[in-house]
């Protein structure tokens, strides 16, 4: 087995903690999705009116619901996996490129799990009732590329996310993950700022991106956390 | 940035033949506190070695620096010729568990143990079986629940198991009961016949573990002290006893690594082997002349330092060094 691989068996050794549990998340979402809208259809009756159906086009609970878990994944798998990776023989450099073949493996889980519940949304026309968990603005109004390309990429977003914060707590301690905190808090105020001020110039096509933008944005931000999570782990020790 | 962070270039990937471990003058700072001071030794292939020394002397931490676990302020460390720092090749043949490893809090034994072996071609799942069954490893149990003594446990039998070329193991019969130490003791010669290596143990345990070493390497004041087969270092000190007047009448100008008073009697733990002229002065006064075990020797390099540094304090220049010091027990 190659060392890539075998720091990808550490990270999935526990499999109902790195694959499983995000699917569950997405299924738990669904269902209060769903009673939502059976308690909104007490009052509007059965199927939804198309208003009510039309609104839940803005439920971004697909999109926020697995963040806060998969960002736990990651930090953990940079803190708990790294002294186990290095006592067994390891390089900084392979345990990330292992652990992050295991992001991916999540990540994709996610979005196929997202695709097929979207599948199974649209073949129900909306769970007979017509609520909506997937087929939702934020993942392209059903556009299955879409809704697999942003969940993905905001799972992957996440967990380097959590890689990132991760990796500075173990290497330095938590004083500097509330300066790299800040620091990237400082860097969106900048970036907002630059954006408030060249809006009209940027304004068309930034709207013409549509619901990509959280895809394009999520994708920048994803690389950025990633070349920072890997750059802190060179350097961190158990 | 320390001396020894990895570059972003790749090194060739190539099998290193075994050549052993050459520490050249290597430093190990935190912060301002210098722990290392400047390590020279060499370790060969395929022997059992104990590293020896007071705690906080650094041998936790110069195991580290070798297995690339902690970056090297200065010096060069080289194994099988090569430098371990993010060299993928060297490090899958080293294992070190440390004595407070820290495991995946969610993973339970059985998952540690079924892990490991991803990481080690030269894995032996025989031994991690056999060795599971004697030290009784609760497969089920969660490695944040184990005690003391099953995290030792666990991480001999991994350490074993591995079959690395080299193997450190840091206090690994910590929690561990007498009987479980005994089976530690008889694996690691079972497997050290079964496949040749370099074992380092770092151990407080000296004499119940001295006869499972070949050599030893003791750590003073983040130096080597000493590094020498174990039978010579037993040669290395002696203890004398009797009359204070008559004792330091023979111990002259010796190096004294420690002395214990109780009342008139003066017992001193001496650097160096007696003379036949010192044994002939002992018999003419009465003294006893004994040879230090290696655990009495160790301990007194320990008091030997501590009181130097103590000693050096009060000088208020750290690198004045008194030759002798004195723990007075008093009744």
């Amino acid at each position: 087995m190659t060392p890539i691989a075998a720091n990808l068996r550490l990270y999935l050794a526990n499999r109902t903690w790195a694959v499983f549990t995000p699917i569950y998340i997405l299924l738990i979402m669904l269902g209060l999705s769903l009673i939502i809208g059976a308690l909104i259809g007490l009052a509007t009756g059965y199927p939804l009116p198309e208003g009510t159906t039309v609104q839940m086009r803005m439920n971004n609970g697909a999109l926020y619901s697995v963040p806060g878990f998969l960002i736990s994944v990651g930090a953990l798998a940079m803190n708990r996996n790294f002294s186990m990776a290095l006592a067994f023989g390891s390089t900084r450099r392979n345990f990330w490129l292992g652990t992050s073949v295991g992001f991916l493996v999540t990540s994709l889980t996610v979005a196929l799990g997202a695709v097929v519940l979207l599948g199974l949304e649209l073949a129900t026309n909306h769970w007979f009732f017509g609520a909506r968990a997937f087929d939702v603005a934020a993942l392209g109004d059903g556009n299955v590329l879409q809704t697999f390309a942003t969940m993905f990429v905001v799972s992957m977003l996440s967990l380097y996310l959590g890689a990132f914060f991760g990796t500075i707590y173990r290497a330095f301690g938590p004083i500097w993950v509330t300066v790299a905190a800040l620091g990237i808090g400082l860097l969106l105020a900048v970036t907002a700022a630059f954006f408030v001020v060249s809006w009209d110039e940027m304004a068309v096509s930034i709207m013409a991106l549509g619901a990509w933008l959280v895809l394009a944005v999520g994708a920048v931000a994803t690389l950025l956390s990633a070349a920072g999570s890997y750059a802190v782990n060179r350097v961190a020790t158990p | 940035m320390t001396a020894n962070q990895p570059s972003a270039e790749r090194r060739p990937l190539r099998s290193p033949e075994p050549s052993g471990i050459r520490l050249e003058g290597v430093t190990k700072k935190f912060g301002r506190k210098d722990v290392l001071l400047g390590v020279t030794a060499t370790l060969a292939p395929g022997k059992i070695y104990g590293l020896l020394g007071a705690n906080g002397v650094g041998k936790t931490t110069l195991m580290a620096l070798i297995c690339a676990h902690q970056f090297r302020s200065g010096g060069s460390i080289l194994v099988d010729g090569v430098d371990p720092v993010e060299n993928a090749d060297v490090l899958r043949r080293m294992c070190f568990i440390h004595e407070d490893q820290r495991y995946n809090d969610n993973f339970s034994v059985g998952q540690v143990l079924a892990v490991a072996p991803a990481f080690y071609p030269t894995w032996s799942a025989e031994t991690a079986e056999r060795l599971a069954q004697r030290f009784r490893l609760p497969a089920r149990t969660k490695s944040k629940k184990l005690s003391r003594g099953q995290r030792s446990a666990l991480a001999i039998t991994i350490s074993l198991a591995s079959r690395a070329a080299y193997t450190f193991l840091d206090e690994p019969y910590l929690g561990l009961d007498a009987s479980a130490r005994s089976i530690f003791y008889d694996e690691l010669l079972i497997e050290y016949a079964a496949a040749p290596r370099t074992f380092v143990l770092s151990t407080h345990l000296i004499d119940e573990a001295a006869n499972l070493m070949e050599e030893v390497i003791i750590l003073e004041d983040g130096v080597v002290a000493v590094q020498t087969e174990v039978d010579e270092a037993r040669r290395g000190s002696f203890v004398v006893r009797g009359r204070e007047a008559e004792v330091r009448a023979m111990l002259g100008d010796r190096e004294v690594l420690t002395e214990r008073g109780l009342g008139a009697i003066l017992s001193a733990t001496v650097r160096g082997e007696a003379t036949p002229v010192d044994h002939a002065f002992a018999d003419a006064h009465h003294l006893s002349i004994e040879p230090a075990t290696l655990q009495e020797y160790v301990a007194a390099i320990g008091i030997h330092s501590l009181s130097r540094t103590l000693d050096a304090g009060d000088a208020g220049d750290q690198h004045t060094s008194a030759s002798r010091s004195r723990i007075e027990v008093s009744s």
